[in-house]
C-alpha cells in the first residue's frame, strides 16, 4: 500500500490545505503535551526515593529507588535497614524490569472470546467495576455468598480477601501460601508449641543448624541468608537432609542423602536415640513439655537400624547427627522449613521438627528457635463477622466436626474445587483470583480448568498476565509494589547478638502508577459500593490505611519519610521463655480428633518401576512463575534443567545438556522441553527441577514455554489429613528424548 | 500559500494522526471524523485505502458494532493480547526492550528543551500519540529544524518497526491505513522527494 505522491510534493501543493482544514475540526482539544516555562538544565536530576518494600518475593526487603524524571532507574537496599541492609537479591534488583515490563497489564480488559483462549478488549474502569459488581451480585443472589470462591495471594490480596471472607461472607477462600506452602508448618507448630514458627531460628548464634530439605542459597531471602552465612562464619556445624546436593548440602558438615518421604522416620529415630540414651534436655522436658511418657512410648520402635532401612541412609550417620545435636544442645537451630507441602503427611513431619527442638531444649535460647520481639503496629481492614458453619466446606455437618481440624485460615483448596465441580453440597459459581496463579500453584491443572469453566463469572486482578488470567472474564490491572502504599514491614535487627532494635517500614510508592493501574483498596471499595457494603468500608485509600496503622505506633507517613523510610526504635531481649510455654510432645486434642497424638511416620507410595519421583524447589533468581517473564532474571536462568543421577543418565544414554521433555505416571506430558543436568548430586530414584517455569500464557513474550512447568506434572492429589494442605511430591515421571520415553532404571 | 500557513496545516495533519491513534470510541470517532479521514485520503490519492476502511466498517461486525471491532483490534495491537501484543506504541519498547527506558527519558528531555511538558494525565513520553502531538506543536511554532531533528532522533528510529508490525498483522484496514499515513508524513526523503529507507 502506498500513496501516489511524495510527502514533499504533497506539502507543496494546495492539496495540503484542502486536506488539513477539516482535520482540525475533528480532534479533541486536549493533548498530553502542553507549553511550559523553559526549565533550566539540571532541574530534573536524580532523586533517591525512600519507602520501597520489595515484593519480588514475600520476604519484603526495604528498598530505596533511584528515580530520574519519574522513571525508576535502579533499586537498592535501604542503607538504613537493620534487616536486609543495603543488600538486595537478584530478584529485588530486577523489580525495575517488572515495573516496566511491556507485557504488564495496563487497562481493564474484558474477555470477548473464550475462557482459556481470551480475546481482550480494553474497557473503562466504570464498565469493569459495574460488570464485576453485577456478576458477583448475581452469584450471591442466586447461590448465596458461599457461591463465591476466592484465590488470593500477596500483600495486595489481604484487603479484598477480608472483604469477601468477612463482609460478603464466603468461607471459600484458599491462599496458596497456606494450602500449597507453609500452612501445615504453622498449624503443626501451633498444635505443638502454641506458636507459628516462621523461620525464626537464631542461625548467627547457633552451634548446629539442622535442615530438612531447606536449601538456603537457592532459596534466597536476604536477611535469612545473612543469618545463615553468619552462623557458618561463626563456626556452626550444618546438617542437611536432602535427596539432592543442594546449595546448602554443598556447605554441610553432614549431608544426609535421604530417601524422599521418609524424613519423619529419620527424626523419630534421632529423637528415640536421644530418649533411649538419655541425651535430651531433662530440665526443659520437665518444665516445658507435656506427654513425654506417651511420646517416648510411641516412638520407641524407631531404632537407628529401622530408620536407616526406611530412609536408605547409614544408621551410623543418624547416630552421628543425633550425637552432634545433643552435644551442642540447647544451642541448635532446628529449621522449621517454609514450603513444606510435600507428601500429604506433612503435619507429622512438622510436629516431629517441633518436638525435636523441644527435646533439645532449643526454644528461646541462643542459637535456637527465638521469636524476636518486634514492634506493634495495628492493621486496618474489614470487620469480622460470624458467618456460621452451615456453608463451611471444612465442617462436617453430620459429625459436627471439622474435616481438617488443623487447617490454616481459609478452606482447603481441594474442598473448594471438588464442590465447584460437583455442585455438592452447593454450587460455587463466582471466582475471584487476586494475585494468585492457581493454575501453577494448586496441583492438577485440568481440575483447575474444570473449576474455571463451570463458573458463571471469573474475575482476575494481577499485575502481569499469568496462566490463570487466561480464564478471566474481566481482568483488572493492579498497581505493583513499587507504585502503591500498603504493607508495613516490621521486625528487628537481623542478628540477635547485636544491640536490640525494632523497625517499622511502611511500603510507600517509589513512582506513580502508569496507565490505568489501580490498587486493591480502590478496586475492593468500588466493588463493595456496588454490592451493598459501602457503609462498611474501613478506609478510603491505601494511604489512609497506612496513615492509620502508623498512628497506632505513634508515627505518620511524613515522619517515616523524614526518617528515610524506616523508623528504628529500641528493642527487647528475645531470649526469655514465656512461663507458660509448653511443647506438646503428645497432644491429647489431636488424639481425641482421631489423629496420632505423638509424631508418627506415615509411609508414602514407593516409586513405581520405570519411574522417578519428581522433586522441585526454589530457583535463586526466580520467584516461581511470577518472575519468569522478567527479562533480567530470564537471562540469568532461562530454563530449569532436570537433575538426573549420573549413573542413571549413563544407563539411559543421556548426556549433560541433552534436551528432554517429561511425562508422568498419569500420562500427562510436560508439553515443553528442558535440558538435562547430569550429576552424582541426586539420588537415583528421583529427578529434580526448579519450580516456576513453562508458563503457557502467550502474552508472556519472554517466559512462555521456557523450561518445564513441574506443576503441570503434579496430578496425583493428596491432602494432609490434619490440615487439608496439598501433597505435591507424590508424582512419578519418565524422561522423553527424541520422542522416545525412557524407562528410569531402579 | 505562506510558510506559516503550510506549517499550520502540517500541524493539523500531525494532530489528526495523533487523534487517529487514540483508543476508538464513539465520542470522537464520528461521521465527521471519517469524512475528514476520507478527505485526507482523497487528497493523497488513497482511494483504495479509503474503500478498504469503509468496507470493513460497513461489513458484518464480529462484536456488537464496528466501533467494538476496532476496540478489540486496538487492544490486540497496542495494549495486551493473546498471543502477543503486536505493536506496543512506545519507542522504548523497540529501542530499550522495556517501557520507560532511557529513550523515553531522552524524549521527555527533548520536549522540555523545546519548552513543552507532559500533562499529568498523559501516557508515557514516547507514546506514538504524544510524539505526533509534539510534532504538531513544533510545526505550529514553525520550528522545522526541531521537527526534523525530532523525527530523526526520536521518531523514525522506532516507528519503522512499529509500522511494519501493524501493516503485517493488523486484521482491520483502519489501523493499517492510519499507520501508512503516519509513515507517509514522517518518512525521510531525499532532495528529490524520494522516500528513503522504505518500510
Amino acid at each position: 500500500m502506498a500513496f501516489n505522491l511524495t510527502r514533499r510534493k504533497f506539502l507543496q501543493t494546495a492539496s495540503l490545505a484542502a486536506a488539513a482544514v477539516p482535520l482540525s475540526k475533528v480532534v479533541s482539544a486536549e493533548t498530553g503535551i502542553t507549553k511550559a516555562p523553559l526549565d533550566a538544565m539540571g532541574t530534573h536530576g536524580d532523586q533517591t526515593v525512600v519507602g520501597g518494600i520489595c515484593e519480588m518475593c514475600f520476604w519484603r526487603c526495604q528498598l530505596v529507588g533511584k528515580v530520574r524524571d519519574g522513571r525508576l532507574m535502579k533499586l537498592e537496599g535501604n542503607p538504613k535497614s537493620i534487616d536486609n541492609g543495603a543488600a538486595i537479591c537478584a530478584r529485588g534488583n530486577a523489580g525495575v524490569k517488572l515495573l516496566y515490563d511491556p507485557d504488564r497489564l495496563k487497562y481493564p480488559l474484558k474477555n470477548v472470546g473464550k475462557r482459556g483462549a481470551p480475546t481482550w478488549k480494553r474497557i473503562s474502569w466504570q464498565e469493569a467495576l459495574d460488570t464485576c459488581g453485577d456478576k458477583l451480585n448475581q452469584v450471591v443472589d442466586k447461590y448465596g455468598a458461599h457461591g463465591i470462591s476466592v484465590f488470593p495471594h500477596g500483600a495486595s490480596a489481604k484487603y479484598p480477601m477480608h472483604y469477601f471472607e468477612r463482609t460478603v461472607g464466603t468461607h471459600n477462600v484458599s491462599e496458596a501460601s497456606f494450602f500449597q506452602c507453609r500452612g501445615v508448618r504453622d498449624t503443626a507448630y501451633i498444635a505443638t508449641t502454641g506458636k507459628a514458627p516462621g523461620e525464626k531460628v537464631d542461625m548467627p548464634n547457633t552451634k548446629v543448624m539442622f535442615f530438612i530439605g531447606t536449601h538456603i542459597g537457592e532459596n534466597v531471602h536476604v536477611s535469612h541468608v545473612k543469618q545463615y552465612i553468619q552462623g557458618l562464619q561463626n563456626g556452626a556445624k550444618l546438617i542437611v537432609a536432602d535427596p539432592r546436593f543442594s546449595a546448602s548440602a554443598a556447605k554441610a558438615d553432614i549431608w544426609v542423602q535421604i530417601k524422599p518421604g521418609t524424613d519423619t522416620a529419620y527424626m523419630l529415630a534421632i529423637m528415640n536415640y536421644l530418649v533411649q540414651n538419655d541425651k535430651y534436655d531433662h530440665d526443659f522436658i520437665e518444665n516445658h513439655s507435656y506427654g513425654f511418657e506417651e511420646f517416648s512410648e510411641a516412638i520407641k520402635e524407631w531404632t537407628l537400624e529401622k530408620a536407616a532401612a526406611e530412609c536408605d541412609i547409614p544408621a551410623a550417620q543418624i547416630k552421628e547427627v543425633a550425637d552432634l545435636l545433643a552435644a551442642n544442645a540447647p544451642n541448635v537451630a532446628i529449621h522449621p522449613g517454609r514450603h513444606v507441602t510435600w507428601h500429604g503427611n506433612d503435619f507429622q513431619r512438622q510436629r516431629a521438627l517441633a518436638c525435636l527442638t523441644g527435646l533439645l531444649g532449643a526454644y528461646y535460647v541462643k542459637g535456637g528457635w527465638v521469636p524476636a520481639k518486634g514492634p506493634k503496629v495495628k492493621g486496618f481492614s474489614w470487620k469480622n463477622h460470624d458467618h456460621g458453619t452451615d456453608y463451611n466446606l471444612n465442617y462436617n455437618q453430620e459429625e459436627e466436626a471439622l474435616r481438617h481440624p488443623y487447617a490454616p485460615p481459609g478452606t482447603p483448596s481441594e474442598l473448594i474445587r471438588d464442590c465447584a465441580i460437583s455442585g455438592k453440597p452447593y454450587p460455587i459459581k463466582g471466582c475471584v483470583v487476586w494475585g494468585q496463579n492457581p493454575m501453577q500453584t494448586i496441583p492438577n491443572q485440568e481440575k483447575m480448568k474444570q473449576v474455571f469453566m463451570q463458573m458463571d463469572f471469573v474475575m482476575c486482578v494481577d499485575i502481569m498476565p499469568t496462566d490463570a488470567t487466561l480464564w478471566a472474564d474481566i481482568l483488572l490491572p493492579e498497581a505493583s509494589y513499587l507504585e502503591r502504599y500498603d504493607y508495613i514491614k516490621k521486625g528487628t535487627q537481623w542478628n540477635l547478638a547485636e544491640t536490640h532494635q525494632q523497625y517499622i517500614a511502611p511500603r510507600m510508592p517509589l513512582v506513580d502508577p502508569m496507565f490505568e493501574r489501580k490498587d486493591q483498596v480502590y478496586i475492593t471499595n468500588e466493588l463493595a459500593k456496588r454490592m451493598g457494603h459501602a457503609s462498611e468500608i474501613p478506609v478510603k485509600s491505601l494511604e489512609e490505611m497506612t496513615e492509620k496503622s502508623l498512628a497506632s505506633a505513634g508515627l505518620s507517613i511524613a515522619q517515616i519519610k523524614a526518617e528515610d523510610g524506616i523508623h528504628i526504635q529500641p528493642g527487647k531481649d528475645p531470649y526469655s521463655m514465656p512461663e507458660d510455654f509448653e511443647v506438646q510432645l503428645y497432644n491429647d486434642d489431636l488424639a481425641d480428633a482421631g489423629f496420632p497424638g505423638a509424631p508418627t511416620y506415615i509411609a508414602v507410595p514407593d516409586v513405581p518401576k520405570g519411574f522417578a519421583r519428581l522433586l522441585y524447589g526454589r530457583a535463586p533468581v526466580h520467584t516461581f512463575n511470577r518472575s519468569q517473564n522478567n527479562v533480567w532474571l530470564h537471562n540469568a536462568m532461562p530454563v530449569n534443567p532436570v537433575w538426573v543421577n549420573n549413573e542413571v543418565a549413563g544407563k539411559l544414554g543421556l548426556m549433560d545438556g541433552d534436551t528432554v521433555s517429561v511425562v508422568n505416571s498419569e500420562g500427562v506430558a510436560s508439553g515443553t522441553t528442558t535440558t538435562v543436568k547430569v550429576t552424582p548430586g541426586i539420588r537415583k530414584d528421583c529427578v529434580y527441577m526448579y519450580h516456576g517455569y513453562g508458563s503457557t500464557n502467550p502474552a508472556l513474550s519472554v517466559g512462555k514455554d521456557q523450561g518445564i512447568d513441574d506443576q503441570k506434572l503434579i496430578t496425583i492429589l493428596t491432602a494432609d489429613p490434619e490440615s487439608g494442605c496439598s501433597g505435591m511430591r507424590n508424582n512419578f515421571v519418565k524422561l522423553v528424548k527424541n520422542g522416545k520415553v525412557l524407562d528410569m532404571p531402579a | 500559500m505562506t510558510t506559516t500557513d503550510t506549517s499550520e496545516n502540517i500541524s493539523s495533519v500531525y494532530r489528526f494522526l495523533a487523534q487517529c491513534m487514540e483508543y476508538p470510541d464513539q465520542s470522537w470517532m464520528s461521521d465527521n471524523f471519517f469524512l475528514a479521514l476520507d478527505n485526507l485520503l482523497d487528497n493523497l490519492g488513497g482511494q483504495t485505502e479509503k474503500e478498504s476502511i469503509h468496507k470493513a466498517l460497513a461489513g458484518p461486525s464480529k462484536y456488537t458494532d464496528s466501533i467494538e471491532d476496532l476496540q478489540v483490534e486496538y487492544t490486540r495491537l497496542f495494549i495486551n493480547a493473546r498471543p502477543h501484543v503486536v505493536a506496543p506504541p512506545y519507542g522504548s519498547v523497540y529501542i530499550d526492550k522495556s517501557l520507560q527506558g532511557k529513550f523515553a527519558g531522552d524524549t521527555l528531555a527533548f520536549y522540555r528543551e523545546k519548552g513543552f511538558a507532559m500533562d499529568d494525565s498523559a501516557d508515557l513520553p514516547d507514546h506514538l500519540i504524544h510524539e505526533l502531538e509534539f510534532l504538531s506543536l513544533l510545526a505550529a511554532d514553525n520550528d522545522q529544524e526541531g521537527e526534523e531533528l525530532f523525527l530523526k532522533k526520536f521518531f523514525r528510529p522506532w516507528f519503522r518497526q512499529f509500522h511494519q508490525r501493524v501493516v503485517a498483522e493488523s486484521q482491520h484496514p483502519y489501523f493499517q491505513v492510519v499507520s501508512q499515513l503516519i509513515d507517509f508524513f514522517t518518512k525521510e526523503e531525499d532532495n528529490d522527494g524520494f522516500q528513503l529507507n522504505p518500510a
